[in-house]
């Protein structure tokens, strides 16, 4: 059990990324965290992730507080951030050092399997598709079997094709793993698809504006999806257009209807 | 002209453009190093030494017909000649192993120390703030500048020599090294903070390998300086090596073992150079290189 208790950050400069965010993620709950840029996505995740330090509240995985990175939780950055000296075994085997060499082989070849790359495991990063190098970042995050992942944007930087592909991969990946996951996008669609749950949130600080339960299963095209994703964009229009300075909302309009008309 | 027409006209025009690109590339790909094969390499080969041959062969045409008197400018025979005499009389080889030693006792000692304090610097603030500073300022003084408390400290024999060129070989080290730490990406040593590495287990595997490309570059340009001090050390008063050779033939007028050293100074030079770049350069094959196409 994930639980985020009155999350706040402010950053040197006295910017206030994040305030009062407070979730409690259930065992294999999909939680997707929505919001326009600024609006404290990407600070949430690295806070539970542990790379940064909370100013106010706290994260607990199984009432353990987490201060720094825990061996439950793995983060899949939005790049695939792939260590390019290494093949694509020893990226994806890099955080297991501590266990024997045959238990690594296993967890390596396991999660190869799992992204569809076991024929890729000699190659070096630079061999590797843009599609390619972020499966090989996801077995790095699931070969030390996670709890809770978090995802951040992990797809927004490919082809829709490769996007709807790894989008149907992690959703496999779930049902065999039941991992927790949270995952931040700027896409409605790959929110309402792929989540138990919808966050949308407000920038100036970062805090939740509204939670949407998706009922699951629904179909990608289907009534109960088109109505799912009306109401996250519905809500995601009055996060974009609420509580900012005149001048920053004038440019939030231009990016909501970009939003808006994103498919 | 129907479209039809057109369109084919124009798709043989595409065509050719086409055809074109293939040629320039075809051209230009046995210029590329990672171009296989004995032909390609022989190609190159034979393009890196045709200017200077070309002008060995010019010089020696030039005093051969009498244009030029080759007094001061020797012509590549005769230095030619001077350097199968030097090496017949047996002083050569001892004269390139002395020099060869130097350079290489001194490289090892300052790349080993440009290496420890680059990483000091790069890796602790509070070092790099505390001595960064003074290594800036004393990267500022010439060498030669050094020379004369060298002999003082260190005496006039071999150690002033080893540690001058030590001290040349330093500072590119030094600074290659911590330049490249301070400027490792964020994103991947939170890939290893993620992994909860630290300290040790960081330095291991992320910083080390990720300034490995640029602690190899400032080896080479440490390596080049330090050919360039064991000039300045064998100035010193040095009774063998090359730059002694330098000295002599300055001293006894004889501008063709003079051309001959450095001659010799280019050859090893070039040399040790290749031999560091391929020794470290499977180290570095996963760099995901810009390769040049075309002329």
């Amino acid at each position: 059990m994930l639980s985020l208790t009155g999350l706040g950050k402010t950053y040197a400069g006295g910017v206030q990324a994040l305030a009062g965010f407070t979730l409690d993620a259930r065992p294999g709950e999909i939680v997707a965290v929505i919001g326009g840029s600024g609006c404290g996505k990407s600070t949430l995740l690295r806070l539970i992730g542990g790379l940064d330090t909370p100013t106010t509240g706290t994260v607990s995985i199984n009432g353990e507080t987490v201060e720094q990175p825990h061996p439950l939780i793995n983060l899949i950055f939005q790049e695939p951030r792939l260590l390019p000296w290494l093949s694509v075994c020893d990226n994806v085997g890099f955080g297991l050092a501590h266990l024997p060499r045959a238990e690594q082989v296993l967890r390596i070849n396991e999660a190869l399997c799992r992204v569809n790359l076991e024929a890729y495991g000699d190659r070096l990063p630079k061999a590797l598709s843009g599609g390619q190098a972020q499966r090989v970042a996801i077995a790095r995050a699931l070969v030390t079997r996670p709890e809770v992942l978090l995802l951040d944007e992990p797809f927004s930087a490919l082809d829709a094709l490769t996007r709807e592909t790894l989008q149907q991969h992690l959703l496999d990946i779930w049902s065999e793993t039941q991992a927790t996951m949270i995952l931040v996008t700027h896409d409605i669609d790959e929110a309402v698809s792929l989540a138990h749950r919808v966050i949308v949130m407000k920038p100036w600080p970062g805090r939740i504006l509204d939670e949407i339960v998706i009922a699951r299963p629904h179909q990608r095209g289907g009534a109960d999806f088109d109505q799912a994703r009306a109401r996250v964009r519905s809500a995601l229009n009055h996060s974009l257009s609420a509580s900012a300075p005149a001048d920053i909302r004038k440019g939030r309009a231009q990016h909501s209807s970009v939003l808006e008309t994103s498919p | 002209m129907t479209i039809g027409a057109a369109e084919a006209g124009l798709g043989a025009g595409v065509g050719d453009g086409r055809a074109d690109t293939a040629a320039v590339s075809r051209r230009a790909s046995w210029l590329r190093p990672s171009a296989g094969g004995w032909g390609g390499a022989l190609i190159r080969f034979a393009l890196a030494v045709a200017l200077p041959l070309g002008a060995f062969l010019f010089w020696e045409l030039a005093v051969d017909s009498g244009l030029a008197s080759g007094r001061l400018v020797p012509p590549p025979s005769r230095i030619l000649a001077t350097l199968a005499d030097l090496w017949t009389a047996g002083q050569l080889a001892d004269h390139i192993a002395s020099t060869c030693l130097r350079v290489l006792l001194g490289f090892l000692a300052g790349a080993a120390a440009g290496a420890l304090a680059g990483s000091l610097t790069g890796y602790f603030r509070f070092v790099h703030a505390a001595v960064d500073p003074t290594l800036q300022a004393l990267r500022a003084i010439p060498s030669i500048a050094w020379v004369p408390l060298f002999i003082l400290w260190f005496g006039i024999f071999e150690t002033s020599k080893v540690v001058l060129i030590a001290t040349g070989v330093f500072f590119p080290v030094y600074l290659g090294v911590s330049t490249a730490l301070l400027s490792v990406d964020r994103k991947i040593v939170e890939v290893g903070r993620i992994f909860r590495l630290s300290g040790f287990d960081l330095v291991r595997r992320i910083l080390f390998p990720a300034v490995l490309p640029a602690f190899i570059v400032s080896l080479r340009a440490g390596l080049g300086l330090g050919w360039m001090f064991v000039v300045a050390a064998e100035f010193m008063g040095a009774s063998e090596g090359l730059g002694y050779l330098l000295v002599d033939g300055q001293q006894l007028g004889k501008p063709d073992q003079i051309m001959a050293a450095i001659l010799i100074f280019a050859v090893i030079g070039k040399l040790s150079d290749a031999l560091l770049v391929g020794a470290t350069a499977p180290l570095i094959a996963w760099q995901d290189n810009f390769s040049r196409g075309g002329l």
